[in-house]
């Protein structure tokens, strides 16, 4: 094993001897710094790969032969090793990265890049006060040198305010640190710990100082100005070294010297890392330079990381695994992403979305920000996961909130940025800097974190439940992206369908999660179907698909809070970029993703608070809610509702899912929308019938599911854009469905089962048709459609059959939910909610109407002259789907008994007595095969008799009429269905005004204002910045030992 | 006289952060950064003194049974580390004046706020 001092001995010898190098051997001079980076990093790495063998135990390496403290000690441990490795790997990659313009520069700035990774090194693994004090300094005037890289007046201000703010810190970590040892008597770390736990030694003072200089070297917000500005202005491969590298120092820094403060600080540390986290990231919702915005983040992420510090009584020996998994995406992602900014060169995040001309950095730096955030299969999320339920276990809620409150105000800018690399106009980026050293590292970086992902998944004790295969399968066609659409469709269809039956083993015995598989992926394959009619390579569609429906199986096999959350967000990522591909899309998706967010940070914390009762992580714990029931089941529901889009949370639904390409608007429409529903009924079937802790909420929740019913249809019915029309028309079913499990009887979600299916076939079958005509027409507006019945017959026949489902009208299996519902209805007593439900079935009717009427009735218009039949590859699955609507109708008995079975242990079973086809319940009888027969046989009557009479008729051509006016100024002002409902508008549109929108609007504009107002203070004067720290001494010296 | 060098290792401090807090003149912050390491060096030094005691050089080893009445010497060794790190970092701040100064001909450090927000 080699001894760490030879890092140190590697470091400073060669720094030396690259004074013999003039200035016509640079490169060579390069080489030699490169080997000795990779040699101080062999010897971390051997370190941390005994250490995680078990063959080696801690160690203590004594300098000058003698015992501490007569001579300074290293100390080289589990913690050392990983952390060491860490920054010499930050350290080699970056240099790598850096190896043009540090080569150039001369040899000084090779010198001062050595000695800047040994200084960390050093003080990561040091035992002395004193010497780590002499290393954070060497670390600093390193560091001052660095920013030199870069020959900008900005990078000599940022410098300067850097120099002068860490000087001043370093005074009084100075004052602390002779405090410490004349109390102590000591400068050995453990000598000083121990000094302070056996007999309470250390002054108060000494404690307070040596704290406070390490919590501001961490740039703690405010007091950062001086840090942030350093990011903002320094070589982004200097940047990446900083966040990565001295973040990751200052982080173990303060940790080891906690022990000599004591534990009184620790509610203090968890304070200045809530504010840093949710102050820092609200900073940077108002940040468009990318490295500034990168600096923000960073110091959230530290700000977190401070937090579990703090919380490491609660945590125990969770604390270091947790903050791990933290650490790990912070240093990986933030790397990454200032590597990939040095790249772009550019001082505004729009000029990113030049990164679409390469799919691997595009991954990357998608795979980036999803890591900051927290997404799975990143580390991060399963340290956030571990700490939200510890600290819900704990009965933290405070903690709860300030975590879950900071990430998404950091999902609100990283996602932002995301949607403007997806989505704007492509700014090229410099071809010169797409050079191979210069990638390598950012491809490395992205490797350790799936790596890491994978290890963490491999650690954690729930890690078993999670399947990597699928993952790998999604990966391979991201490779095979190049591939044609008709060979990664087929390879899709295969894949979904060879899921569904490995996964349909694990449900044979649970009807209701066989109901939600087969929508999901059966329903997955038929929409894949109508993708043969796509032309091109689709670049990325086929990944972000699978992933979402990989998300959603997920989440019906998963038996704990563990998997069903990973599957739940791995869903919530596939939709994401499903949704964002529409043409203009953008803000929608932006706006789907937020509430996503929210709605499953919403689950978080119902998760973490179910944990307050101790019944466990799995599912079924959710029946014994015995502390706060009401706010976990309250959270939980309001967290699916986010995807089901009930009023209130319904603003993102229209433009996602009106402005999606046309095959994807049924997948996030019939399907995804599923996810929540079926949230939903896991959570009542939870809480049970008679749960007194949950009846108010469910009352609330019926009455929010009927007013959603009411406004959707009613938007539903003024829009003039047929998906838009769809997507309100989505929103007001769900809002049925919503209500329908809120009674919590048997009829009542024999009703809610029944509209959720009819829900999936017919929103499939007309998201499918008009999308697909919506693209042939090249028009949203339904008022620039019509006369479309001869072109498109097939087309219309569908929408009709499924409208008529929507009507409830019978004899299709729409009549059968309604029949169930004012049932259901009448037996609970909800008459006011049922009068609303009523009336707004009554306004369906208006929508339903005007869809099939100004599409494919009236006149047809001149440029849709040559149109004719939308392709047969959309055909085909909506036929599939209107056969399934025929069983269904035909034979509803067949359907409804296995699912009144399936429910009966949670409601009884007393609804519905069968009769043969005859469902009999106690306020009357039903009888679907006999309806269906009869209808049908009256149809076929009437069309007959309609067809003898037409042979007699005339056949009158188009435009044999007599026109007497002038030309109208707006042709679509005089189309029939235009405004059609305005009197209706006049009369009833007040409301429909959306309050809810503009209550969003305002909230967003709120927080951005907060934001600018907030970072005034980073004024850019040297001298605020000096105030700042002392103010941030002085303020903390006074709520901490001050007696206030 | 502990007390006093003490007091005059504080006062100088506080004299130095009133001065980067006040001068408007980058020199003078610099001048004023190097006044309040000084009041820090020298707040260590009388941590580590006692009156009337030789100073820490040994000629022959001590007996360990009584107690040698010296100054204790390791408060002095980090004074000089600590003078030779001030050294560094003040000649790194005014290279760094040099190359504002370059920029802007001018060492008023209102002229230097282009990085905010």
């Amino acid at each position: 094993m080699v001894s760490p001092i030879y890092i140190i001995v590697i470091a400073l010898g060669i720094a030396f001897s690259l004074g013999f190098f003039g200035k016509s051997k640079l490169n060579f001079a390069g080489i030699l710094v490169f080997l000795g980076l990779l040699g101080m990093s062999f010897i971390s790495g051997q370190w941390l790969f005994a250490f995680l063998n078990d063959t080696e135990v801690n160690t203590l390496i004594f300098t000058a032969g003698f015992q501490p403290p007569y001579s300074i000690s290293l100390q080289m441990g589990l913690n050392e090793a990983v952390l060491t490795s860490m920054v010499n790997i930050a350290g080699l990659l970056g240099f790598v990265y850096l190896f043009r313009e540090l080569t150039t520069k001369g040899i000084h700035l090779l010198m001062v890049y050595l000695v800047f990774v040994m200084s960390m090194n050093v003080s990561l693994m040091t035992r002395d006060l004193f010497n780590l004090f002499v290393f954070l300094e060497i670390e600093t005037i390193a560091l001052a040198g660095l920013i030199l890289l870069i020959n900008r007046k900005e990078a000599f201000q940022a410098g300067m305010k850097y120099l002068i703010a860490s000087g001043i810190i370093s005074g009084f970590l100075l004052i602390g640190i002779i405090m410490a040892y004349q109390s102590g008597g000591s400068l050995n770390i453990d000598d000083l710990i121990l000094a302070n736990s056996s007999i309470g030694k250390i002054s108060a003072i000494a404690g307070f100082l040596i704290l406070v200089a390490f919590v501001l070297e961490l740039k703690p917000f405010p007091a950062n100005g001086w840090g942030i500005d350093v990011y903002t202005a320094a070589h982004p491969g200097i940047g990446s070294l900083v966040s990565a590298a001295v973040a990751t120092t200052g982080l173990y820094l303060l940790y080891k010297v906690l022990p000599i403060v004591g534990s009184q600080f620790n509610d203090y540390l968890v304070a200045i890392g809530a504010i840093s986290f949710i102050g820092s990231n609200l900073m940077g919702t108002r940040q468009d330079n990318p490295n500034r915005l990168l600096g923000y983040s960073s110091v959230g992420q530290v700000g977190l990381l401070t937090i579990i510090l703090g919380l490491a009584p609660s945590l125990g020996n969770q604390t270091l695994p947790i903050a791990f998994s933290i650490l790990v995406s912070h240093f990986a992602a933030k790397a990454g992403l200032f590597w990939i900014s040095g790249i772009i060169q550019s001082n505004h995040i729009k000029d990113w979305s030049g990164l679409r001309s390469s799919p691997t950095l595009m991954l990357l730096f998608g795979a980036f920000l999803l890591a900051l955030i927290g997404f799975p299969p990143f580390p991060s999320f399963y340290g956030k996961w571990e700490l939200l339920l510890t600290m819900g276990g704990n009965q933290q809620y405070t903690i709860v909130l300030i975590v879950l409150l900071g990430s998404f105000i950091e999902a609100i800018y990283l996602m932002k940025w995301l949607g403007y690399v997806i989505k704007i106009e492509r700014v090229e980026i410099p071809r010169e800097n797409l050079t191979l050293h210069k990638q390598i590292p950012i491809w490395i970086m992205g490797l350790v974190l799936f790596a890491m992902g994978f290890l963490m998944n491999r650690l954690n004790d729930y890690g078993a439940s999670i399947d990597y295969l699928p993952l790998v399968f999604i990966f391979l066609l991201f490779v095979l992206d190049f591939l044609p659409v008709s060979f990664k469709n087929t390879l899709s269809i295969g894949g979904l369908l060879f899921y569904f039956i490995h996964l349909w083993e694990m449900v044979t015995d649970d009807l209701i999660r066989q109901i939600f598989l087969v929508i999901f992926l059966i329903g997955g394959i038929l929409t894949f179907v109508a993708g043969y009619a796509q032309k091109g390579k689709r670049p990325g569609f086929y990944p972000t698909a699978l992933l979402m429906y990989l998300g959603l199986a997920g989440i019906i096999t998963a038996q704990g809070m563990f998997d069903f959350f990973y599957n739940w967000e791995l869903m919530t990522v596939g939709s994401y970029f499903l949704i964002i591909r529409g043409k203009r899309s953008m803000p929608h998706a932006y706006s789907y993703m937020l509430f996503s967010i929210g709605g499953a940070y919403l689950l978080l914390a119902g998760f973490a608070l179910a944990a307050a009762s101790g019944a466990g992580e799995g599912l079924q714990a959710l029946q014994s809610i015995s502390i706060l029931p009401e706010w976990v089941y309250g959270l939980l529901a309001v967290g699916f509702m986010s995807k089901t889009a009930s009023l209130g949370l319904h603003i993102w639904l229209p433009g996602a899912h009106g402005e999606a390409e046309s095959d994807v608007s049924p997948m996030v429409s019939a399907i995804l929308l599923k996810a929540g529903v079926f949230g939903l009924v896991v959570l009542f079937l939870s809480i049970g019938m008679y749960n007194p802790s949950a009846e108010r909420l469910l009352y609330v929740l019926g009455w929010v599911g009927a007013l959603t019913t009411l406004m959707g249809n009613m938007s539903a019915a003024f829009q003039e854009d047929a998906k838009r029309l769809l997507a309100y028309s989505s929103v007001a079913q769900l809002g049925y469905i919503l209500f329908a499990f809120t009674m919590m009887t048997q009829m009542a979600w024999l009703a809610g089962f029944t509209y959720t299916l009819n829900h999936f076939l017919f929103k499939a079958i007309l998201f499918l048709i008009i999308g697909a005509i919506v693209v042939k027409l090249g028009t949203h507006n339904m008022y620039q459609m019509g006369g479309m019945i001869k072109k498109m017959p097939f087309s219309f026949i569908a929408v009709l059959v499924s409208i008529i489902v929507i009507g409830g009208i019978p004899p299709l299996s729409g009549f059968a939910g309604k029949w169930l519902f004012y049932n259901a209805i009448l037996e609970k007593g909800w008459y006011f909610q049922g009068a609303l439900i009523f009336f707004s079935g009554i306004v369906a009717f208006l929508y339903l109407f005007k869809l099939i009427y100004s599409v494919f009735l009236g006149q047809l218009k001149d440029n849709h002259r040559h149109m004719n039949e939308i392709s047969a590859w959309v055909l085909i699955p909506s036929y599939l789907l209107i056969i399934g609507i025929m069983i269904f109708s035909a034979f509803p008995k067949e359907v409804l008994i296995p699912i009144s079975d399936a429910i009966a242990p949670y409601f009884g079973n007393d609804a519905l007595v069968w009769e043969g086809t005859k469902a009999v319940s106690h306020l009357g009888y039903w009888d679907g095969t006999t309806i269906a027969i009869v209808v049908g046989t009256a149809f076929m009557l009437i069309l007959a008799w309609l067809i003898v009479l037409s042979a007699k008729a005339q056949k009158v051509e188009q435009f044999n009429i007599v026109f007497a006016a002038e030309r109208p100024f707006r042709p679509e002002t005089t189309h029939v269905s235009y405004n059609i409902y305005a009197g209706f508008h006049k009369a009833i549109g007040f409301l429909v005004t959306p309050l809810v929108t503009t209550f969003w609007n305002r909230m967003a504009e709120w927080t951005l204002d907060l934001a600018g107002w907030g970072r005034r203070i980073y004024s850019g004067s040297i001298q605020n910045y000096t105030i700042h720290v002392l103010f941030y001494i002085v303020v903390f010296y006074l709520l901490s030992m001050g007696g206030y | 006289m502990v007390q006093v060098i003490l007091i005059i290792g504080l006062m100088l401090m506080l004299l130095g952060i009133y001065g980067f807090m006040q001068s408007k003149n980058l020199l003078k912050i610099v001048i004023a950064f190097t006044l309040f390491n000084t009041g820090i060096n020298i707040i260590m030094v009388s941590v580590g003194y006692l009156a009337d005691a030789k100073a820490p050089i040994l000629d022959k080893l001590p007996d360990l049974n009584e107690i040698p009445n010296m100054v204790d010497p390791v408060p002095q060794a980090m004074v000089l580390t600590a003078i030779v790190i001030g050294l560094g970092v003040t000649a790194l701040m005014l290279s760094y004046v040099l190359k504002l100064h370059q920029e802007k001909r001018s060492l008023d450090i209102n002229n230097f706020k282009d990085l905010k927000w």
